[in-house]
């Protein structure tokens, strides 16, 4: 047994409250349109017409103007309730229809119903009022069924079913089942929106991250379970930590993809807490994730697997904690031509899907570049670098043996910034440079890159070619 | 009378071979490591050298002076490994990884770990980068790893326990890691890495009809000289086989 509600008058969210009330299962067909599975519930509240009195009775008490049918599908149960919704007064008595008879009660309906619960698209939208809802009288099949002369739902179910396919296909097929009051699909039950959320209250405060550990596990095991029951990983993991002092520190971890596992989420949350530590001692632990679908990984027999993002984000995690905040992760070629310009992004590989490639190459010259230019003493003769002396321990200067030069480049000079000696390079750099570049090697064989800065004159070693 | 004193040698080698005596541990070796088992360098004569490539789960070094060319070959071995859907990893001791040479060398850059270090004071810079390398190989799945202490002074690299190599050696004994130390000096004296001791020297060119070249004569070199690249020797060190010969490879300035 089916059972539907068609909101009139009234709160849509009101409406859910008046289904939830009698069963858990439902379908939200629609805002205001709501089908409900009702097996079962004879044996709890009685015969169906006291189920629908008390459909009725739960609606009236919300300040709600229900239409309210039940069928044996839901399919019919939908279409008398749509019906009734429209056409009969507000004081007309829930319609319930004896399983089997379905066909013949939805047979004097209007054809227009089928279009309506057809497209879910031509309902209105969420903010308009219920009774602004209009059947899609524009739909196709509909025009093609009223130019064949059929005005009722019995008209259409009167047909042959094969006939009807052969000329409009499928789809055709489809109103015709509807038609007939029949059901095309099962169900679809909402599921409730839930919480993943742990929390925790200590009877003495902690302090220190090895006590906190264990809380963390605690409240993370239960969570990974309900996550792995419902088929969820973590999007973003909440931690809040209530202090002695009445203050609350939260921290939130997105993390690079969804995951579940308790001691991984646990070290990510204490290798955070590691360089943003709570600043009292700890009174409760609040832990909440915001759930997302679970991954679904396939594995390649020919390729190597790569390290999971659980591994790489901790391993990444514990990286931060010993170089430092941004300081690892992938390269990327920054686009602009000032030089040593870069970009850092998150590691994350993706699987290889094209097949790998083991073709030799010819290698090339790199150059170990100064992030920090190092500032030099270049002596020239006639413009050219005949010495140079180099103001870093460790870095031999000497003579020049052989030079190739000068390169001139420059840029950001339209920026107001003025030109800096030295012109710092790399990330987030946005000074203007104009120099003149020089490679050259000196007698211990090294070849360095070095540079004058036309604005001050000041020589600087940018890197060493190796 | 010769043959027929060969005649009891040949039946004692039958016997010996019929229950598996013949062999020492040196020979039970395979003869030639497969692919898998070694991480290529991505230079064709230096491969066929190392019958494929560094060695997967030991410790080599690429050992040379500045301008010897060891960068040139670490960017070669990390775009080979990348190429091959491999994922690596460069622990930068100094900051001194320049993004525009390794995306020139066709280093797949996305599936580069880039591990940033800061460097000074050196004694410091270098701790913290030996924490960073200990991390990624127990972390597991990279094809290659790499800690570059080219620029480490000696004193720093003096100071150093001599169980660190060691320490590293076990960690990374049985993966499918080839990990690799760049250096100025033989570090990690692995029995089962392999060292690549380089020797550069540079070579200039005049490009002709290139406009954007320079504009003034250089030193002992004509008007539009540029540097075209460095001639590179490369001499292998394995604790297991004797190289005497030296491989002359060319790399070049794109």
């Amino acid at each position: 047994m089916f059972g539907a509600l068609y909101l009139v008058d009234g709160s849509a969210d009101a409406l859910l409250e008046v289904a939830r009330e009698v069963t858990p299962r439902f379908e939200i067909c629609g805002r205001g349109d709501l089908a409900l599975d009702l097996a079962g519930l004879t044996r709890l509240l009685g015969h169906p017409h006291a189920l629908a009195r008390e459909l009725r009775r739960s609606a009236a008490a919300r300040g709600l103007h229900v239409a309210i049918a039940m069928a044996g599908t839901c399919t019919a149960a939908r279409l008398l309730a749509r019906h009734a919704g429209r056409v009969v007064t507000a004081a007309a008595a829930p319609i319930v229809v004896a399983p089997g008879a379905e066909a013949a009660v939805v047979a004097p309906l209007p054809l227009a119903l089928v279009a309506d619960i057809e497209e879910p698209s031509t309902l209105a939208p969420s903010n308009a009022l219920p009774h602004d809802r209009t059947v899609a009288p524009s739909h196709d099949l509909l025009s093609t069924f009223r130019r064949w002369g059929l005005q009722t739902l019995g008209d259409l179910a009167a047909l042959p079913a094969d006939a009807v396919a052969t000329r409009l296909g499928t789809d055709g097929l489809r109103w015709h089942r509807l038609a007939e009051g029949r059901d095309l699909r099962p169900l679809r039950p909402a599921v409730a929106e839930e919480r993943f959320e742990q929390a925790l209250d200590l009877e003495w405060p902690i302090e220190g991250l090895e006590p906190l550990s264990f809380v963390l596990s605690r409240l993370l095991e239960p969570l990974a379970a309900h996550l792995e029951r419902r088929g969820r990983g973590a999007a973003v993991l909440h931690l809040r930590l209530h202090l002695v002092t009445r203050a609350v520190h939260e921290r939130s971890l997105e993390l690079p993809a969804p995951m579940r596992d308790a001691r991984t989420l646990r070290t990510l949350l204490l290798l955070d807490l590691e360089s943003h530590p709570a600043p009292a001692a700890i009174d409760r632990v609040v832990v909440a994730v915001d759930p997302t679908p679970a991954r679904v990984l396939q594995f390649s027999l020919l390729q190597r697997p790569l390290p999971s993002p659980e591994q790489l984000s901790t391993l990444t995690a514990r990286l931060t904690a010993v170089m430092g905040e941004g300081r690892c992760g992938s390269p990327m070629v920054a686009d602009s031509w000032r030089p040593g310009a870069f970009e850092m992004k998150p590691f994350s590989p993706t699987p290889n899907l094209q097949a790998p490639t083991s073709t030799s190459r010819t290698p090339t010259v790199a150059l170990r570049r100064f992030r920090q230019p190092v500032s030099a003493r270049v002596r020239t003769n006639e413009g050219t670098p005949v010495h140079v002396a180099i103001d870093r321990r460790g870095l031999d200067g000497g003579c020049v043996e052989r030079c190739a030069g000068p390169w001139r480049t420059s840029g950001d000079w339209w920026k107001n910034d003025p030109p800096v000696g030295g012109g710092v390079v790399g990330v987030g750099s946005c000074r203007a440079w104009d120099r003149d570049e020089w490679d050259v090697t000196l007698g211990d064989g090294a070849t360095y890159r070095i540079h004058r800065d036309r604005a001050t004159g000041a020589w600087f070693v940018e890197g060493i070619y190796d | 009378m010769a043959n027929h004193a060969l005649a009891p040698l040949a039946l004692l080698e039958t016997a010996l071979r019929a229950r598996k005596l013949d062999r020492t541990l040196t020979t039970t070796l395979p003869a030639r490591p497969s692919a898998e088992a070694a991480a290529a360098t991505g230079i064709a004569r230096l491969d066929e050298v190392l019958r494929g490539g560094l060695p997967r789960g030991q410790l080599s070094e690429i050992v040379g002076a500045r301008s010897s060319g060891r960068s040139a070959v670490l960017l070669q071995l990390v775009a080979a490994a990348t190429r091959r859907g491999e994922i690596a990893a460069l622990v930068d001791t100094f900051d001194q990884f320049d993004v525009a040479s390794a995306a020139a060398a066709d280093v797949d850059l996305t599936r580069l770990l880039w591990i940033r270090g800061i460097g000074s004071p050196p004694d410091r810079a270098v701790e913290r980068a030996l924490k960073a390398l200990n991390l990624v190989l127990q972390a597991g799945g990279f094809g290659v790893v790499t800690i570059d202490l080219a620029d480490v002074p000696a004193s720093a690299l003096r100071a150093m326990p001599f169980t660190t190599w060691l320490r590293v050696q076990r960690t990374v004994e049985g993966s499918d890691t080839a990990c690799v130390i760049v250096g100025p000096q033989p570090l990690g004296r692995s029995a089962g890495g392999l060292t690549l001791m380089l020797d550069g020297r540079p070579e200039y060119s005049r490009p002709q009809g290139s406009g954007l070249r320079p504009q003034t004569e250089a030193r002992g070199l004509g008007p539009g000289a540029c540097l075209s690249g460095v001639d590179l020797a490369v001499r292998v060190v394995s604790p297991r086989r004797q190289l005497d010969d030296e491989i002359r490879v060319r790399a070049d300035v794109r």
